[in-house]
């Protein structure tokens, strides 16, 4: 078979059409990662945050100095990540907007749809952020919560910033566009803390309903702003399960989220454009339930999350594409041989490779994860994975 | 068993964190002892509320929520009864390790353990080791629990039991790991006594614990 482009290999692959050899998609990349394939920036975002001067600033007018001091920055750092990306050689790209936060003080930072993140040193020069608490505890402080997005200006936003990024990079990759903050129940789990979701659920549903409303407006209008950008994918993270299994049960998330969901897919199916589903945790339960919303592919299937994708290879790959399977909790660590790394590629693409709808992926990324780790299973990908496929 | 006492297990059961007092109260004015309230009434609503976890019936959610009825009764009872009844289990120590701060499923294992008769000493998130090490020292505690979620996090956990040895305690000290990127071969790797999947388990692993260390 001849070969292909990035594009028309991914396209096809999650169409269930033959393709020269098993794509390979990159789960995101953090800064450290991108650094060591591209070069550090000059000045670390770490250095700039914890200048007196910033902090200074940052400290008593962090909301409105935001748009001016603080976005400018994440807009680098989600390039320098997609650079990254690129360079590397990936397929398929996880190309993640994310310059909607807002900062409350030097070292803590909202996002707009209610939950508070601390910002951390990520050990390599820039900063990372860490969930600390929910933003909303009561219905006053949902009614009171000064920062909800403005979505029209946030989609305006995401336009311009796809529009740039599938200029540079669009024949180069197939970009998975992915919005800020998480999916539906994503995002409300971190808005209202998951310790408080069942409360809230149970005991205020209309503010649980108008949460929701506000959320589907938000990704149908982030949605159509990366499709008319060009974005042949759109990537949603929801992450419904833990290790144990879904959150709420199968049949509280099709009554709650069901119809939602099969609104913005078709949505997207609609414009001609593809669309994953990013889900960490023990999903088994959940997988029939995302294949009848109509997402064309599902991503994570973390080895430590209980997860079979060797079963729901068999039980569901002829209907979604699955993409993932590579561990971040050992295989792409400093802790793994290369020869480990060589030879989980070659299980995953020998089980998950033929009938094709596969893309080798990491599960994840963080902070640290050594490049040289992607590079090994990248170039494995290149070696094992052509079709038909014939690994020992 | 009363009425009163099976009306409280299946609030428990059922997640009546609504009725759950009205039934406490109930008990308590039939002349029950808060102690066997907790015991054989909350402890064993959330014994069932287990079963139906690890059996696929309930969620975290309903788990969750189940946690809550139990901990609304308890607060109630805690105030009708001295101090010394409480925890009788032992004292457990939690902490999130250093330069993770995410501690949802850390607050979920203190409430399932708390609601098992444990008491908890939760140090909170990004705790340094020899902050933890100082904890069991000073509470008497030997039963620990270590939460992490993020894989660059981990060489934490073995700080903590590589300081435990140079303390001369580390025999005499359980430890229980649980996160998103824990498994049984980390908890081998990093000198862990026991990995933890769910929270539902962790009672199960500090009754363990307890039996090793002649605490039961």
């Amino acid at each position: 078979m001849e070969p292909m482009s990035p594009v028309e290999r991914v396209i096809r692959t999650m169409e269930g059409k033959p393709v020269d050899r098993v794509p390979v998609f990159c789960a995101m990349m953090e800064s450290s990662t991108a650094g060591e394939i591209i070069g550090k920036p000059l000045l670390s975002n770490e250095a700039v945050m914890n200048m007196p001067v910033s902090r200074f600033i940052l400290d008593r007018w962090g909301p409105m100095v935001t748009p001016v001091l603080f976005r400018p920055n994440l807009s680098r750092t989600m390039h320098r990540r997609n650079r990254g990306q690129v360079a590397m050689g990936f397929d398929a790209i996880w190309m993640h907007y994310d310059d909607t936060w807002v900062v409350l003080d030097h070292e803590t930072v909202a996002f707009p749809t209610g939950s508070i993140y601390k910002l951390v040193p990520d050990g390599f020069g820039d900063l990372t952020y860490m969930y600390k608490k929910p933003g909303i505890t009561s219905p006053e402080e949902f009614d009171a919560w000064p920062f909800w997005p403005d979505s029209d200006a946030v989609a305006h936003r995401a336009y311009r910033y796809y529009k740039k990024s599938m200029k540079l990079f669009g024949e180069r990759t197939c970009v998975f566009g992915s919005g800020f903050a998480g999916g539906l129940q994503e995002a409300m789990n971190w808005t209202f803390g998951i310790d408080r979701v069942p409360l809230w659920i149970k005991k205020h549903p209309e503010y649980v309903m108008r949460y929701l409303d506000m959320m589907e407006s938000l990704w149908m209008k982030m949605h159509t702003a990366m499709l008319e950008a060009g974005v042949p994918v759109i990537l949603q993270t929801d992450d419904f399960a833990f290790k144990t299994g879904p959150f709420l049960s199968p049949k509280m998330i099709e009554e709650i989220f069901g119809t939602r969901y099969r609104k913005l897919i078709k949505h997207v199916h609609d414009r001609g454009a593809k669309y994953v589903l990013h889900s960490c945790g023990d999903n088994t339960k959940l997988f029939d339930l995302f294949i009848d919303w109509g997402v064309d592919g599902l991503h994570a299937y973390e080895p430590t999350s209980n997860v079979d994708i060797y079963n729901e290879k068999k039980l569901h790959g002829d209907r979604v594409t699955i993409i993932g399977g590579m561990g971040i909790d050992y295989h792409l660590t400093g802790r793994s041989k290369d020869e480990e790394v060589v030879e989980k590629t070659k299980e995953l693409i020998r089980i998950c490779g033929p009938g094709g709808r596969f893309l080798l992926a990491p599960a994840h990324s963080e902070d640290g994860m050594p490049s040289h780790k992607l590079r090994v299973m990248l170039d494995a990908a290149r070696e094992y994975g052509a079709y038909p496929i014939n690994v020992n | 068993m009363s009425e009163s006492l099976q009306d409280v297990i299946t609030a428990v059961d059922r997640m009546n964190d609504d009725g759950i007092i009205d039934l406490v109260q109930r008990c308590l004015d039939e002349g029950m002892k808060p102690i066997d309230i907790i015991e054989k009434g909350l402890s064993r609503g959330m014994d069932m509320v287990g079963q139906k976890f690890e059996a696929g019936e309930y969620y975290l959610a309903d788990l969750i929520m189940a946690g809550e009825t139990v901990m609304r009764a308890t607060e109630m009872l805690k105030t009708k009864m001295d101090p010394g009844q409480t925890g009788k289990k032992g004292k457990v120590v939690l902490a999130t390790i250093q330069g993770d701060i995410h501690d949802i499923g850390k607050k979920i294992v203190g409430m399932i353990l708390e609601s098992s008769g444990y008491e908890i000493i939760d140090l909170g998130v990004d705790v340094p080791p020899a902050d933890i090490v100082e904890a069991l020292k000073k509470n008497g505690a030997k039963l620990v629990g270590l939460s992490v979620l993020l894989t660059t996090m981990v060489e934490g956990i073995r700080e903590v039991t590589e300081r435990l040895k140079s303390a001369g305690i580390r025999d005499t000290v359980r430890i229980a790991i649980g996160g998103a990127c824990c498994t049984q071969q980390l908890a081998d790797e990093m000198g862990a006594d026991a990995y933890g999947e769910s929270a539902i388990a962790a009672s199960g692993i500090y009754d363990t614990f307890r039996a090793e260390l002649g605490m039961a």
